[in-house]
């Protein structure tokens, strides 16, 4: 069975936005508006977050494993302490805080999954100042929205680096986040699913959104 | 409400040239003997899988098969949700819901076939049975179709050989997540009711395809006009 051959294979990616663009025009501008702000934060960004492993498309290794699934304890960790500190406030009402308190858990459950999988390898705990967006209902709305996205974004960049088995371990993490991620949309009236085809982001690009929150004090490896 | 509640539900054909089965077999050799209780009528054209075209030469075998097998449920629920808007029963956010997704499985079908070139299968004839007329019928299955989507492409994208092929099915992936969480939302279900999702065997998607009676062996139409949604 041929495995790889030299012959360039068709780009998906290419067919699926012109697809998109002979669908749906407004999702194609979308694509683009996003595609711009990515963009923008990826120049303003990428301050404060010294010791993140540096990402590219490279072959798969169990040690990138592990600077990946790190990449990603730092997203868990950061939702985790979010909604956590979110449910102790109690100053969210309704959908909201019943949304909250769910993913709460689940993210919870995520950041103990990886430090399992990670053991000794395992990053500490970035310290976080979410500021107002744990009480005040539109700024919570807002900073979900854009921890779920960037989350789903991130590790979906990171599916081609990751080994076979590391990657079946992420894929049934990675559409829990896209569920929240279309679930506090709702709440707040944003399309749930803009695009045709979610968007990677590289880790540079996620952490630059990542660190243009501000809600990361310090992260450390 | 059970959303996975197909019982009352069966397939009659899946796969119009044999294509499929061919996929299936390549994928996962186990569910063969489940797969050819399916297929009534189409062992003829096995071949097209064997003989790869020009198009999509360069794909690893297996990963045609993942991308056939991708296609069939995007044929399935772009049919779905193209019919329900066409039928215009639905209305509020359903209804919108209907609009956009139905444009989106539009979209990942075209993609798929022009990635496949040749390779890709054809469109399977369906019947739904009343349940794109029918809000409630349409919410569960909406529900039970997104669920199976993203649970059948975490089942496979792993074994992905081509690095833009799992770029586009990742991508994919989570926004059939979201359509799940989305429509669960609007059924007033959990959009997220556990912390991991599990994946699905082609095994178990196929016996779960084939107990909605939704795939039929040629066109069928209860009224006068003609067939609107047959490849």
């Amino acid at each position: 069975m041929p495995d790889r051959v030299s012959v360039r294979v068709p780009d998906p990616a290419a067919a699926l936005r012109a697809a998109v663009s002979d669908e749906d025009t407004t999702s194609r501008e979308r694509f683009l508006q996003r595609a711009i702000v990515a963009g923008g934060a990826l120049v303003a960004g990428g301050v404060i977050i010294g010791g993140l492993p540096r990402l590219a498309a490279s072959a798969q290794s169990p040690e990138q494993d592990v600077e990946i699934f790190n990449f990603a304890l730092l997203l868990e960790y950061t939702q985790a302490a979010f909604y956590n500190e979110t449910v102790e406030r109690a100053e969210l009402t309704g959908e909201l805080f019943e949304f909250a308190k769910v993913v709460a858990n689940h993210e919870r459950a995520h950041v103990d999954y990886l430090l399992e999988a990670l053991g000794a390898e395992a990053r500490e705990e970035p310290v976080t100042d979410f500021g107002n967006a744990t009480s005040d209902p539109d700024a919570f709305g807002a900073a979900a929205v854009t921890l779920e996205d960037v989350a789903v974004a991130a590790y979906n960049g990171q599916a081609a680096n990751l080994t076979s088995g590391a990657l079946q371990a992420a894929a049934t993490i990675i559409s829990v986040d896209a569920r929240h991620a279309a679930w506090v949309r709702s709440i707040i009236g944003e399309p749930p699913a803009a695009d045709a085809v979610d968007a990677p982001l590289t880790a540079e690009e996620a952490t630059a959104r990542l660190d243009e929150t501000g809600f990361l004090q310090e992260a450390r490896r | 409400m059970t959303l996975h509640d197909f019982t009352d539900l069966r397939l009659d054909d899946l796969d119009r040239d044999g294509a499929l089965r061919q996929a299936a077999d390549d994928l996962e050799p186990t569910s063969r003997a489940g797969f050819l209780t399916i297929v009534a009528g189409g062992a003829a054209a096995a071949a097209a899988l064997v003989r790869p075209s020009i198009a999509s030469a360069a794909l690893a075998r297996t990963d045609v098969a993942i991308l056939n097998y991708a296609l069939t449920l995007e044929y399935l629920q772009d049919a779905f949700y193209t019919e329900a808007e066409r039928k215009g029963a639905l209305s509020g956010p359903t209804a919108r819901l209907a609009g956009v997704v139905g444009a989106v499985e539009r979209a990942h079908v075209k993609a798929l076939r022009d990635v496949l070139g040749k390779q890709a299968v054809k469109r399977p004839f369906f019947d739904f049975r009343g349940v794109t007329e029918d809000p409630a019928g349409f919410t569960r299955t909406a529900v039970a179709f997104e669920d199976l989507g993203t649970a059948a492409y975490k089942g496979q994208a792993h074994r992905i050989k081509s690095p833009e092929v799992l770029a586009a099915a990742v991508g994919i992936h989570s926004v059939e997540a979201r359509h799940a969480a989305w429509i669960r939302y609007i059924a007033g279900v959990p959009p997220a009711a556990e912390p991991f999702d599990q994946p699905k065997t082609v095994k178990e998607t196929l016996q779960l395809v084939r107990a909605t009676r939704f795939v039929v062996a040629r066109p069928r139409t209860r009224s006068k006009r003609r067939p609107r949604f047959t490849g």
